[in-house]
Parts: C-alpha cells; sequence; structure tokens
C-alpha cells in the first residue's frame, strides 16, 4: 500500500491522544484508511441510552475529498437511511479541506441531537417525524434499545 | 490507490444502479432494501443483437460475500438460458468456465460481470446456441 500522508497520520494520533468524549475512532490494522467508529447518543436526546457503530474511509482525494461515513447499526432516524447512510452537508456539498476526521464525528453526534425531518434522506422515518413527533422520538427510543449497546 | 472497504465499494456500485449511471444494456440493485450487509443483489441482462438472445431480458441473482469485492460473487440465472458457462440445473454461473471469475481482479465490478456475461452470450460459438422458452426460469 501506498505511504500513508501526514495528515491522515497526525489526526489518527491526535484521535487516540485526546479523544473526543462519546467518540472513539480506531483505524483497521490492515487498511489504515478505514477506521471503526463508535458514537454515544447525546444526553437528552432518543438516542441517549446507546453506543452506536459506524465506519469511515478516507478516499484517495481526502481531504479534497470528504471521508465516506455510515452507521453500521441500525438507527432510526429521518437523515439516516435503511443502509446507515448520512445526509448531512459537511459530508456533501459543504466539506472543506480545513474539517477533519473529528469534525465530521462531532457533527454526526450532532445530527443525532437534533434531527432534521425537512431535510430527510430516510422519507418514511422523515414523514413520521413531522406528523407525530413524540411517536416517532418513542420509535426512535425503542430502536436504540433494540440495536445499539448499552451505554 | 488505496483499498476501497467492502461496503463503501458495494455504496458506490448501488448508487450507480440505482442512478442509472451505467449502461443501459444491463442494471442491478440490492435485493433487500434493508439489508445493511448488502449481500444479495439482483440484476438483469439485456440479451445482445444479431443473437438467440436478442430483446431477451434475464433475470441473475448475485450474492456478494465477506470477501467481496477481493474475491468474485457468486452469481446465477434465474431465467433459463442455454450457456456453456452456465449449469443447466442450478442456473449458476460456473467460475472455472468463465474467465470474469476465474480472473476476478478487485477492480472488477458487478457492472463488469452482467457486461462480461453479456458478451458471452454474443459470441460467434454461442450466439446461435437454441435457447428455451422465453420467460422460463431454473
Amino acid at each position: 500500500m501506498a505511504s500513508l500522508p501526514k495528515r491522515i497520520i497526525k489526526e489518527t494520533e491526535r484521535l487516540v491522544s485526546d479523544p473526543v468524549p462519546g467518540i472513539t475512532a480506531q483505524p483497521h490494522e490492515d487498511n489504515l484508511r478505514y477506521f471503526q467508529v463508535t458514537i454515544e447518543g447525546p444526553q437528552q436526546s432518543p438516542y441517549e441510552s446507546g453506543v452506536f457503530e459506524l465506519e469511515l474511509f478516507l478516499p484517495d482525494d481526502y481531504p479534497m475529498e470528504a471521508p465516506k461515513v455510515r452507521f453500521l447499526t441500525k438507527i432510526y432516524h429521518p437523515n439516516i437511511d435503511r443502509l446507515g447512510r448520512i445526509c448531512l452537508d459537511v459530508l456533501k456539498t459543504n466539506w472543506s479541506p480545513a474539517l477533519q476526521i473529528r469534525t465530521v464525528l462531532l457533527s454526526i453526534q450532532a445530527l443525532l441531537a437534533s434531527p432534521n425531518p425537512n431535510d430527510p434522506l430516510a422519507n418514511d422515518v422523515a414523514e413520521d417525524w413531522i406528523k407525530n413527533e413524540e411517536a416517532a422520538i418513542e420509535k426512535a427510543r425503542e430502536w436504540t434499545r433494540l440495536y445499539a449497546k448499552p451505554k | 490507490m488505496s483499498r476501497v472497504p467492502r461496503s463503501f465499494r458495494l455504496l458506490e456500485e448501488l448508487e450507480k444502479g440505482e442512478k442509472g449511471m451505467g449502461p443501459e444494456s444491463c442494471s442491478y440493485g440490492l435485493a433487500d432494501s434493508d439489508d445493511i450487509t448488502m449481500t444479495n443483489w439482483n440484476g438483469t441482462i439485456l440479451g445482445p443483437p444479431h443473437s438467440n438472445h436478442e430483446n431477451r431480458i434475464y433475470s441473475v441473482a448475485i450474492e456478494c460475500g465477506e470477501e467481496y469485492p477481493d474475491q468474485p460473487p457468486q452469481i446465477k440465472f434465474v431465467s433459463k438460458i442455454n450457456l456453456p458457462c452456465v449449469d443447466q440445473i442450478t442456473g449458476e454461473v460456473k467460475k472455472n468456465q468463465f474467465h470474469t471469475l476465474r480472473e476476478w481482479k478487485r477492480s472488477y465490478t458487478m457492472e463488469t460481470l452482467l457486461l462480461d456475461l453479456r458478451k458471452e452470450m454474443a459470441l460467434p460459438t454461442n450466439k446461435k446456441l437454441p435457447q428455451p422458452t422465453e420467460g422460463s426460469n431454473f
């Protein structure tokens, strides 16, 4: 494999030495661009009782291109679809090379705290969310209990 | 080049398939849109012109295992077809009799596989093989 750019080495070191509270990111030994990630559900959100698994990959053009991230834990959220794909501006059009793995993961944690049903990826979930927010939040809580690891 | 992990590779293929960015002569998508492991896929191949396959649409089932794309997927025809590389009882494309599976490379995709099968149908030795009734399944 081609040698790893300095920027990625630096970011990885800092993720380990100075971790973000509630977030872990660990590169796979056989592919240092591929990270196993966990994010704790934010307090006062329907996800607060769970820890969610994700995977992150830094493409060849990183940091000119955004990291690719996906949830591996099933989650009921209007901006995350059934395959774990995430609808988040910083992963798409608002990506900038000034952002980092850590800022991306923080943005995802923030997305869990404030779902945005008006810019949905999972249309059926967003519809439920708009029609009956209370019931949707209850379902999100239930899925967290069913599929996420307990904190 | 870095090695794109299985899941992100399959997501790329899915997006290309969903948006219809591939060639018109084949298509593919997830068999179960809820399957977070993205293992089972459905595909179609439009029979090549000037052959006994012309205007037929063949359905195939593709299974991308844990080792995909380092290892080739398994692929079987759902629609009945008479081709030397296809097992006439199960519809399975036999790996050792089909070069794309036998000499699989990591850069190959499901699209490569479907297009190469279509070329196989159009080979001079294969294109005039008698074919089962259209619409019958294995």
